[in-house]
């Protein structure tokens, strides 16, 4: 069976709770394993086959630290045959400019070593002015907006969790 | 979206340059973390701005800049960059405890701005955003003299909320100059978050439009990153000539100043989150983590960096205390001196000229002797006009648009580029129309202020060889805004000379002197005299005029009038008209307000013990407030009688002209009121 990793900051509060939701959603009957993001090393980042990335996006739209320390060995990584699905929170209302940018910045990252993205969704139902992480009008992972729509997030993580259980290899 | 090379990475970048690095940040944040340490113990340094959380974008700031080649203008927050420019920690410290050795200004400037002039770092004001137009105008002379360097204006993110700061971009994008703007946001500026400042958080976009400004966002916080930022933005100013806009997100680890309490306005989530993306912490961490250096190579470091700072510290506090005895030091340079009319008069004989081609041959012929001389201003360079009143005709036609040239109708922008341009070499000599009319300059008192504290704020390193023309006053109809009179505002600034003339030959005396010499002067156009017959005189062709020396230009004995300008005419006019009525009056022209020619005054006023000081600015708060009291205060045993002002009313000068003569000083008044003092 492959293995399948949620990887987020173990420090984090809000991310840390999503990412407890996520595996939630995936049932007891799906192995997902929480890595802790900020004692990664190259290893233990390919050994899982499935990966979801827990990416909040920090400041005007940036990675956080953790992530942003881990960039230099993810380039030198091969990741292919791997199946990368990211989620990230962000606040659409106080940093619309950069709404959800880490989770398209790891997510261009992780595509150009040779992964697979999976876990698109839809754009519509926020409101922002940019983000990095819409391409072809679509997000390019889940973007949780626990500050001004936490009432929402239950039902996209679950469409989210039930997208990936067709998309990862099992 | 600017993509940027990755030239610099933490596996790539050379072992021996990442220690450089790690040497200065750890140094520099040491220095930071112990300046709170002199205030308390009562040392110095009574203004700190702590830069933590800048790191990573002012190491490259100051890896970037080449000394002696580039101009780099810092802000108050800039120690890391000053130090990564080759400022040594006890330069830092020095500056922080106002020492008589501090290579800012020697103890005359605020703690916690660093400056070494000899290697184009400058002496900057505290005004937020001040020096952009000083990068800007150094930078029109980096592409006038073709020099391969760039002009770098470092400063927080809110200083882009000020006006000047937009003049200033927007110059450098329509001349096409190599400026770096490196924007330091931590997203407050003081205490107000950027939200209060502009709509756009990534305020760096907010220029966008601007043809021929590149712009680059960076993790300021991330050595690499902004390493790599600026890398680019030098490489893109050096290579094109244009400008680039760097903003460099960063963090504010700590508040604003020592005295700011963050903690009243920001919460402890945020103070942790800051906390978590120390910079320095980063690159240690990551140095470590990709095995570049061993925690104890590090740490080896951090002690030898302790031993170093304790030993800059142990110099600078022996270093000797500036000497207050030299307060009057620096305040003016000393002016040309004219070598053939010594007393600025003459006895020439010949064809009279009019003063505005009085003007206008002595700015050509300055122009002839010294090629280093430029001339801008609103409205004065463009074919065959040459300024609304004809003062600069042909003179873009004979010396290029390169050196004679219109600028943008922004006044602080005239000012402050010609502040900074002045910078680039001593032999250059700027003349601008400070605005079109006198009344109009008011928008460039920022810059001229800040322009007159260059020289004693410096400790004499920089003056800015500058002459601002004003075509000023009234009596032309011309109401609020085209007949004012400022000099009453200007006279209380101590670091620029106010000159006024009345005559053709004076102007063009006062001109060539004002032009040959260092620092500032002030030069007061009576327009309503440009083209009347009554101020032509013969003018030599090398005339020239001492500041501060009067010219008498009436001899008498019963009554003293001191004046200048418009109402040296009105004088005149009401002295031969008492003449006829049997009183004898002297009439001086000052010429120059700054320096004041008291000598000549007070001579005066000793033989004949009656006085009026007439102008045309208003009584109140006039420059002839100031003559009076020193009169009063020098020669009041010699006085007959009160000594009697005339000029302008309290108000402002109306359009029509029955205003005009209800409210400006004219022969009539002068007459009526001297008749009153005669009668003492």
């Amino acid at each position: 069976m492959s293995k399948t990793g949620i990887f987020y900051s173990f420090n984090s509060t809000k991310t840390a709770k999503a990412a407890e939701k996520i595996k939630e959603a995936f049932g007891p009957d799906f192995n997902i394993v929480p890595v802790n993001a900020e004692e990664l090393t190259e290893e233990l980042f390919l050994s899982f086959t499935n990966l979801i990335l827990g990416v909040p996006t920090w400041f005007d739209g940036e990675l956080p630290n953790y992530w942003d320390e881990f960039v230099p060995a993810l380039e030198g990584l091969n990741l292919n045959g791997k199946t990368i699905a990211i989620f990230g929170l962000g606040n659409q209302v106080e940093y619309p400019e950069n709404f959800g940018d880490a989770v398209g910045i790891m997510a261009e990252l992780v595509q150009e070593i040779g992964a697979k993205l999976v876990g698109y969704t839809s754009a519509e139902g926020y409101e922002y002015e940019s983000s990095k992480a819409l391409v072809d009008s679509k997000f390019v992972g889940l973007i949780l907006d626990q500050e001004t729509q936490p009432r929402q997030s239950k039902e996209r993580i679950a469409n989210w969790v039930n997208d990936l259980k067709s998309q990862f290899s099992w | 979206m600017t993509t940027v090379p990755k030239v610099f990475s933490v596996k790539t970048t050379p072992k021996e340059i990442l220690e450089k690095w790690y040497r200065l940040m750890t140094l520099g944040r040491a220095i930071d973390e112990k300046a709170p340490n002199y205030l308390k113990q009562a040392i110095g340094w009574s203004y700190h701005a702590p830069y933590a959380g800048h790191d990573g974008i002012q190491l490259a700031i100051g890896q970037t800049f080449e000394k002696e080649i580039d101009h780099i203008f810092l802000y108050y927050r800039d120690m890391l960059t000053a130090l990564s420019c080759g400022m040594t920690a006890e330069e830092i410290i020095l500056n922080g405890i106002s020492k008589a050795t501090d290579p800012t200004s020697g103890g005359r400037h605020m703690s916690n701005h660093f400056a070494k002039p000899d290697w184009h770092i400058h002496n900057v004001s505290s005004l937020t955003g001040n020096h952009t137009l000083h990068a800007v105008g150094v930078a029109r002379a980096i592409k006038y003299y073709d020099e391969k360097a760039v002009a770098f204006s470092v400063q927080g993110e809110s200083s882009l909320s000020e006006g000047y700061v937009y003049e200033a971009i927007n110059g450098a994008s329509k001349e096409k100059l190599p400026v770096i703007f490196c924007i330091q946001d931590n997203g407050y500026g003081i205490s107000v978050p950027k939200k209060d400042q502009t709509a756009n958080r990534k305020v760096a976009n907010n220029f966008t439009g601007f043809k021929n400004l590149k712009i680059i966002h960076c993790n300021g916080k991330d050595v690499f990153d902004s390493m790599n930022a600026m890398y680019e933005a030098k490489r893109h100013a050096l290579e094109t000539g244009m400008p680039v806009m760097v903003q460099a997100n960063c963090i504010r680890i700590h508040s604003h100043s020592n005295s700011d309490r963050h903690e009243l306005y920001r919460s402890e989530a945020e103070r942790n989150y800051v906390l978590d993306y120390d910079p320095l912490f980063k690159y240690k961490r990551m140095l470590i983590r990709y095995e570049r250096f061993t925690v104890e190579e590090l740490e080896k470091i951090e002690n030898e960096t302790k031993i170093q700072l304790k030993e800059a510290h142990k110099l600078a506090l022996k270093a000797p205390d500036p000497d207050p005895n030299t307060y009057l030091d620096f305040v003016l340079p000393e002016p040309y001196q004219p070598q053939k009319y010594i007393d600025g008069t003459h006895q020439e004989t010949g064809e009279k000229k009019k003063l505005i081609t009085g003007l206008n041959e002595t700015l050509k012929a300055e122009f002839r002797n010294n090629p280093d001389t430029f001339m801008w201003g609103q409205d004065m360079a463009n074919k065959d006009k040459g300024g609304i009143f004809n003062v600069s005709k042909g003179l873009q036609q004979e010396f290029g648009p390169q050196r004679v040239f219109n600028a943008p109708i922004a006044e602080d922008f005239i000012v402050g580029t010609a502040n900074g341009m002045s910078r680039y070499d001593e032999k250059i000599r700027i003349v601008i129309e400070g605005a079109e009319f006198a009344d109009y300059f008011w928008p460039a008192m920022e810059q001229y202020v800040d322009s007159s504290h260059d020289y004693w704020r410096s400790n004499g390193q920089f003056t800015p060889n500058v002459t601002i023309r004003l075509a000023s006053g009234g009596y032309i109809g011309g109401g609020l805004y085209h007949s004012q009179n400022i000099e009453g505002s200007l006279a209380s600034i101590p670091g620029v000379r106010i000159v006024y003339p009345s005559f053709a030959d004076d102007a063009a005396g006062l001109l060539r002197t004002a032009i040959r010499s260092r620092g500032m002067t002030m030069f007061m156009e009576p327009k309503a005299l440009y083209n009347d017959p009554k101020a032509a005189t013969v003018i030599p062709d090398d005339f020239e005029v001492p500041f501060g020396k009067a010219r008498i230009r009436r001899e008498g004995e019963d009554l003293v009038m001191i004046t200048y300008g418009n109402t040296t005419h009105m004088c005149l006019e009401a002295a031969e008209r008492l003449s006829k009525e049997g009183a004898s009056v002297e009439v001086i022209d000052l010429r120059s307000l700054i320096p004041l020619d008291k000598e000549t005054i007070l001579n005066s006023v000793k033989r004949i013990g009656k006085v009026m000081v007439v102008h045309e600015d208003k009584v109140h708060s006039g420059f002839g407030a100031e003559i009076t009291s020193m009169i009063m205060e020098e020669a009041f045993e010699y006085l007959d009688g009160p000594v009697k002002r005339i000029g302008s009313t309290f108000t402002p000068v109306g359009f029509h002209r029955s205003f005009e003569r209800m409210i400006l000083p004219n022969t009539e008044k002068i007459y009526n009121a001297a008749k009153d003092v005669l009668a003492y």
